[in-house]
């Protein structure tokens, strides 16, 4: 609130906040519209998750576990995208599944969509098991017997009867896995319950939230490779060679930064300089 | 009657806790065979914790609306909403997509749902921008040391960061490769070490709060 | 384009342009927005909860492959369920008695190999690898999370975090400068924590708003550009009613 009196630096640290969401709001909306396109550059941790699954033989069992809800949509789904694609170029033997129960809308229709573009057929090449309850239960149940944990998938079919899950009895015969997570349950759950026992390879997707805190597991190898956010997914985008959502958003990414950047460094020149004036 | 109510539960704790604790050292099928089956049961009983859950909301909004509370018109929509769609959920026996169609339950979540629950996070970028400007001063020596490695990640972490200045892209990886994991280790270890220290209190009986219900 | 998905892009950029609008003000528009969430949330989670759990997981076994042993755990959760007869309250005790302990017994093992033993080993380890058979080696590049030099830090980091946040004996001489860079390699990892916060929620934004872009295309008749200004109109009237109305003054 402006009152008379004020110094410039006052009413600039008073300044109505309206003003600054409409200032973010011009710069995500803007590069979207008119975008640019900078080169991204590869980090080791998403490099470690993509080396890792060009480096499996055709028929290996990959899992994908889709641990998060519409609400990280924005930052995981393109992972997730970018990592089907991958495997299915590859022609892994696909497991999707999700931990998070209001996430599994969105997951069926994920796998779906992306099963459809690259001509992969349910129950033979792919399969959504859908959710189950009790997040660290279901990795533990799912170490011990598979078909325990699910007995049937997403569609009701049993799931001793679906021709890609055979010869994979629990989680040791996975050969790869990947769990994309906003929270609880997520990839330090997958680690604990599941790994830790289970010993299959294992990566991690997550946002960007997330991130900082999964990099002690990254560098003890606990986990081979992570994919943070926005930036990891365009980064996945950029190295299979197919551009999505995620590297359509990173221009307005970089101009919401500078935005940020500048209105930290603004804020504090008003600040010292009122520190100044008020001696 | 003591025994029953209080006695009894925590001796389910301490008899279930020792016997899975001790189970991971022990390799023989039976073991084994018993992790299957006590799991798959509290999968189960996760399940009806879900339910609790539901139902306490019920109860919550339908005390406000039947009491006609302040804002008990917000109750209504959400009780419509939510009867709403367990009725078209039910009807469609739970599935959103039927042979790649969309169900009415499908368009429930799709439409309704994801763009609701997106949007409620998505306003939070505005309030972090506002934040950030009114709070993040260096005050001390301390907070501008934070605010120093927050501007060399931010900048780093995006293509026009690194394209403006090359450098900030590397220094922003070993700050999170090196120092931050070096941190997040610490708190890692830590918070483990204090997880581990209050279930072995729930084990004992020592922490009792989880059991709450009834008067002991 | 079919009928449902241009009424689905309708209803979903109104409920969108809905709860932005709490960003002008908060207003019963958005509390509707507000509401209808968390409704349709559970909703949703309950109809699951019902599929997964009742039909899929204990009546399809119990009927069909005659597993009778699931109607124990079917017990322990209606016990749960007493919580809401005082006089029987104390009975759901029994089910969090088993979930509490089993989870607590499951965690200790697996929490103390996963975060406690592995994470120490791997701050310890590298410093092993400097003494070979020929000789000490010592890598120095920082740019590489593995090189010996960063070993050295992280082991700095590590310790030294970990002593700030003892606070059973008091910080003072030696242990002050310790708990200093404790304070110190805190401090920037909340940055960075910080930065990474900053970029997650502007993803969330781009993923809005990149929906809202889709859904301004003409074969959905344009939901974006009419209900923003319908949306704008609102406000406007709202802020126009709120000031025409005298300020209370106590």
């Amino acid at each position: 609130m402006w009152m008379a009196g004020m110094t410039f630096s006052e009413k600039m640290l008073k300044i109505d906040r309206r003003i600054i969401f409409l200032m973010i709001g011009l710069c995500t909306l803007l590069p979207l519209l008119y975008p640019v396109g900078l080169p991204i550059k590869t980090s080791s941790e998403v490099r470690g998750v993509y080396d890792h699954i060009e480096s499996l033989p055709e028929g290996s069992v990959f899992l994908l576990s889709i641990d998060f809800d519409p609400a990280s949509k924005p930052e995981l789904y393109p992972q997730a995208i970018a990592l089907l694609r991958h495997a299915f170029k590859k022609n892994l033997r696909v497991i999707t599944m999700t931990l998070w129960v209001s996430g599994t809308g969105m997951a069926d229709q994920l796998v779906t969509q992306v099963a459809k573009e690259m001509g992969k057929e349910n129950g033979t090449d792919y399969t959504f098991l859908g959710w189950s309850p009790g997040g660290q239960a279901v990795i533990i149940n799912m170490g011990q017997d598979l078909y325990s944990a699910y007995p049937s998938d997403y569609r009701g079919k049993p799931t001793k009867e679906l021709p890609i899950l055979e010869g994979v009895r629990s989680l040791k015969d996975v050969g790869y896995m990947v769990s994309l997570g906003a929270g609880r349950p997520g990839v330090e759950e997958w680690y604990v319950f599941g790994k830790d026992k289970y010993k299959f390879e294992m990566g991690g997707g997550c946002t960007g939230v997330m991130a900082p805190g999964l990099y002690p597991l990254l560098r003890s190898g606990q986990i081979n490779g992570l994919i943070g956010g926005l930036r990891g997914a365009a980064e996945y985008e950029n190295l299979i060679g197919k551009k999505g959502k995620a590297v359509a958003g990173m221009d307005a990414q970089s101009a919401t930064h500078l935005a940020i950047i500048a209105l930290v460094i603004m804020c504090n020149l008003f600040y010292f300089s009122l520190r100044q004036q008020r001696g | 009657m003591i025994f029953l109510r209080r006695q009894l539960p925590l001796l389910i704790t301490l008899v279930t806790g020792l016997l899975f604790a001790a189970q991971y050292y022990v390799p023989h099928p039976a073991s084994e065979q018993m992790l299957t089956s006590a799991t798959k049961w509290l999968q189960i009983v996760g399940g009806f914790a879900l339910i609790l859950g539901v139902t306490s909301l019920f109860h919550q909004h339908a005390v406000k609306i039947r009491r006609q509370e302040a804002g008990w018109g917000y109750s209504l929509v959400l009780y419509v909403g939510m009867l709403g769609t367990i009725a078209v959920g039910l009807w469609t026996n739970g599935k959103e997509s039927v042979e790649g169609t969309m169900t009415a339950f499908g368009w429930i979540y799709n439409y309704m749902m994801v763009p609701l629950q997106g949007t409620m996070f998505a306003i939070l970028a505005f309030f972090i921008a506002s934040a950030a400007y009114r709070s993040f001063r260096a005050k001390s020596r301390e907070a501008a040391v934070l605010l120093v490695a927050a501007v060399i990640v931010m900048m780093g972490r995006v293509p026009l960061g690194e394209y403006l200045i090359p450098l900030s892209g590397d220094v922003s990886s070993w700050i999170l490769n090196v120092l931050n994991s070096s941190v997040r280790r610490a708190i890692l270890i830590g918070v483990s070490l204090g997880a581990v220290a209050l279930s072995f209190k729930i084990i004992f009986g020592v922490e009792r709060s989880y059991l709450g219900g009834g008067k002991e | 384009m079919p009928f449902e998905m241009i009424v689905g892009a309708w209803v979903a950029t109104g409920l969108t342009l809905l709860i932005f609008s709490f960003l002008y003000k908060d207003n019963p528009l958005f509390k509707l927005a507000e509401h209808l969430y968390v409704g349709v949330s559970v909703g949703y989670v309950s109809v699951k909860t019902y599929d997964t759990v009742i039909v899929h997981l204990v009546v399809k076994p119990i009927v069909e492959n005659g597993e009778i042993a699931l109607l124990i755990p079917v017990a322990i959760g209606m016990l749960m369920l007493t919580r809401y007869v005082p006089k029987a309250a104390w009975m759901s005790r029994y089910a969090f008695a088993f979930i509490v302990g089993m989870g607590a017994g499951l965690a200790i093992p697996r929490t103390v190999s996963s975060f406690i033993l592995k994470q120490v080993e791997d701050t310890i380890r590298p410093l092993l690898s400097m003494t070979g058979s020929d000789g000490v080696t010592f890598s120095m590049n920082l740019l590489n999370p593995a090189s010996h030099l960063n070993a050295i830090i992280i082991l700095i980091g590590v310790s030294s975090v970990l002593f700030y946040f003892f606070f059973s004996i008091e910080h003072s001489g030696v242990g002050k400068a310790v708990a200093r860079t404790g304070i110190l390699f805190l401090m920037i990892s909340f940055g960075a924590g910080f930065g990474y916060t900053v970029m997650a929620r502007m993803s969330l934004l781009i993923g809005r708003l990149t929906d809202l872009i889709e859904f301004s295309d003409t074969s959905y008749g344009r939901p974006t550009v009419w209900l923003s200004l319908l949306t704008v109109g609102a406000l406007f009237l709202l802020a126009r009613r709120g000031r025409e109305q005298p300020p209370d003054i106590h």
